[in-house]
């Protein structure tokens, strides 16, 4: 589903990721740790298509096609979902109506019509109970004045109306307590099937005790430093990402 | 000497005798109009070595030899309506149009007409009333209009009479060269009640120099809106004046959005205790429109409240400026002042030129001021788009978000919904979809 091969990506210069190889399939879930600084970031970014990255080599494919050619918004529309690091407060903008306009500008870029309003009315409600939301969030504006936990939990539920086929959670366990964090991955697990691929990205092996990923890549300085199954996470957590600091040199390769 | 601004002194006494001669009316008000018209003479128009007038570009205006305005009638289709029951008055070319305007019954004592029509039924209710108020004393449009107005509306509420459906009121002008001096006089008595909406509109390159005059007796309420939606090619030259008793509430909102040079002057005296006023400004151009509000709020008693909000939306090379005094006079201790500037720049030739002032000779007061100008905020534009929205849907959300926090102020429903659309429309944004 997601191809990203021999990626390297510069910010202002500096080059921040150094070649990273990775396959995610159709129904998998894979989560990248690593410290910070080491590119996790980046790589969401580079894939949701923010712009102050440039790509000096390598190539990501979506599906099979160029997705580093597309636009953000064209990107959504084929499928692709960011949870942001930080959500952004846009003070004016109801929650509902721009849920609206995300679903419509997807069905339009598809060919179809506007969504029918007593559907996306039930299919609203319908999310908002996965994750747990009050429905006074949905005619307050977008993240404005939410708590940390609140804009985590719209993320997700932004995600749950949208349906994408992919999507990628940008460190979405950050500053939640351990409820939220329940929450926000029940979310995420309801959503998982046999169609629909995650990159979960987090500082924290926590998160991966309620996603369980089906494999896990250890991102250290711009490079996937080792990859392997869930218990890998579980490793890292006892003894640390400094291994791979202090020991650059020895870190394994991706395969 | 070329670079001395001409002062057309003689084609306007000129003018000024002719329409004279024509009038028949009371002494007190022909004597406030040569009065208005002497002062007038003596300062001439403003140029940009003044300072108040440092910014507002009047050099197309002055190249033009503007006229009394001329005759015209316009269908009913060109006009504003508001989707409720409405005292209706409609002026073209500044003269009131009968046959456009609808008049309702009224409580008992309460006077809503044409000023034209009051004068001849009511001038002891004008006289003491018209050009009273303070303020605006050197402005030389303000005062042309005080020499010249023909015709506009006036409102008389008595004590605590509540006119419940609002007062809707259209200047729409046309014809080129035409120069309209509408005046609008409205006195609440105390703890009266009035919602009114002026709006202007027009056809064609006129001038429209309108002063309105608004008074508050205690604790009377009133919602004005002023809409300024003239001609693209019209220049707008308008002084509003507001005094306010005590414990009265003035909550006035201006919208403007047309003439390729407008300006708004407003000054409000909070002459009683516990007034509050909240004005509420937006105001949106493009291409080379120039728009510019002068306001200043005088706090003259304690206990007094105001908060202003001003916006502007600034596309093309437009430019607008806002300069806004709030004053506090010593006695008025416990003032609370609010001022808020916001401009948005859509384009990088735009540009907002902002003002605010303080002077606070008082020593207990919350007087607070700030003003920002800045374009889209990109992280906003680009959580849109990664969400599927297109880039210039995302944008026109992010100035609709902007502006219609400003709309979504107005309390009068069908007016407020009326530019919801109409900000849409501007922004070819689909609303309807909305919620």
């Amino acid at each position: 589903m997601l191809d990203i091969r021999n990626l390297h990506v510069t910010v202002e210069g500096r080059e921040i990721l150094k070649g990273i190889d990775l396959a995610i399939h159709p129904g998998e879930t894979h989560a990248i740790m690593g410290p910070n600084g080491s590119g996790k970031s980046t790589l969401a970014n580079i894939i949701a298509g923010r712009e102050g990255y440039t790509v000096t080599e390598g190539e990501i494919l979506f599906e099979g096609k160029n997705l580093l050619e597309m636009d953000p918004e064209i990107r959504a529309c084929e499928g692709l979902f960011l949870a942001f690091q930080y959500p952004v407060e846009i003070p004016g903008v109801a929650n509902l109506y721009f849920l609206k306009a995300a679903v419509n500008a997807v069905r339009k870029y598809r060919g179809e019509p506007p969504v029918d309003a007593m559907e996306f009315w039930d299919l609203v409600h319908e999310r908002m109970e996965l994750v747990k939301m009050d429905e006074s969030m949905l005619k307050r504006s977008v993240n404005e004045g939410f708590s940390g936990g609140e804009k985590k939990r719209n993320e997700v539920f932004q995600m749950a109306v949208l349906q994408p086929r992919f999507a990628v959670m940008d460190e979405t366990d950050s500053g939640l307590d351990i409820d939220a964090l329940k929450v926000v991955a029940d979310g995420v697990n309801a959503l998982r099937g046999p169609e629909r691929s995650f990159l979960v990205i987090t500082h924290y092996q926590r998160l991966l005790d309620y996603i369980v990923p089906d494999h896990v890549h250890v991102l250290v300085n711009g490079r996937i430093a080792r990859s392997g199954g869930k218990d890998l996470a579980l490793e890292l957590e006892k003894q640390g990402y400094a291994l791979y600091n202090e020991e650059p040199g020895r870190a394994r390769r991706a395969a | 000497m070329t670079n001395v601004a001409p002062l057309f002194s003689d084609p306007y006494r000129q003018q000024f005798a002719e329409f004279m001669a024509n009038r028949h009316e009371p002494d007190a008000i022909a004597r406030s109009r040569r009065t208005a018209f002497d002062c007038f003479e003596a300062l001439g128009l403003p140029t940009r070595q003044q300072e108040a007038w440092r910014l507002t570009e009047l050099n197309p205006l002055q190249a033009i030899a503007f006229q009394p305005p001329t005759h015209a009638a316009i269908d009913a289709q060109a006009l504003p309506a508001l989707d409720t029951p409405t005292h209706r008055l409609a002026f073209v070319n500044g003269r009131f149009a009968p046959g456009l305007s609808r008049l309702r019954e009224l409580p008992n004592q309460a006077l809503v007409a044409s000023l034209g029509q009051a004068l001849l039924t009511h001038p002891e209710r004008i006289e003491p009333a018209m050009n009273r108020l303070p303020g605006l004393e050197n402005h030389a449009f303000a005062l042309l209009n005080s020499a010249f107005w023909e015709d506009g509306v006036f409102v008389h509420l008595p004590r605590e009479t509540v006119v419940d459906a609002p007062i809707h009121v259209v200047f729409y002008a046309t014809g080129d060269d035409n120069a309209i001096h509408p005046r609008l006089l409205l006195v609440l008595e105390d703890h009266a009640q009035a919602t009114v909406v002026v709006e202007y509109r027009g056809a064609g390159r006129y001038l429209n120099a309108p002063v309105t005059e608004l008074q508050l007796g205690a604790g009377a309420v009133l919602d004005y809106h002023k809409i300024q939606e003239e001609s693209p090619q019209a220049f707008h030259l308008g002084g509003v004046r507001v005094q306010q008793d005590r414990d009265s509430q003035a909550n006035l909102h201006l919208l403007s959005i047309g003439s390729q040079l407008a300006r708004t002057d407003l000054q409000a005296l909070l002459d009683g205790e516990g007034a509050h006023c909240s004005l509420n400004s937006l105001t949106l151009v493009r291409d080379t429109q120039f728009s510019d509000t002068h306001v200043r709020i005088e706090h003259a008693q304690p206990h007094g409240a105001s908060e202003q909000i001003f916006k502007s939306v600034l596309d093309g090379k437009g430019q607008t400026v806002f300069d806004g005094m709030i004053h506090v006079r010593q006695h008025a201790q416990k003032t609370d002042a609010r001022q808020v500037n916001r401009n948005l720049l859509l384009s990088k030739q735009a540009h907002a030129h902002a003002n605010p002032r303080l002077e606070i000779l008082a020593d207990d007061v919350k007087c607070s001021h700030g003003s920002s100008t800045g374009f889209l905020d990109p992280d906003a534009e680009f959580y849109l788009r990664a969400r599927g929205i297109p880039t210039d849907q995302a944008r026109a959300l992010l100035v609709h978000a902007f502006a219609n926090d400003s709309l979504n102020r107005i309390r009068l429903t069908p007016l407020r919904e009326r530019l919801n659309r109409l900000l849409a429309d501007r922004l070819t944004l689909d609303i309807t979809e909305e919620p």
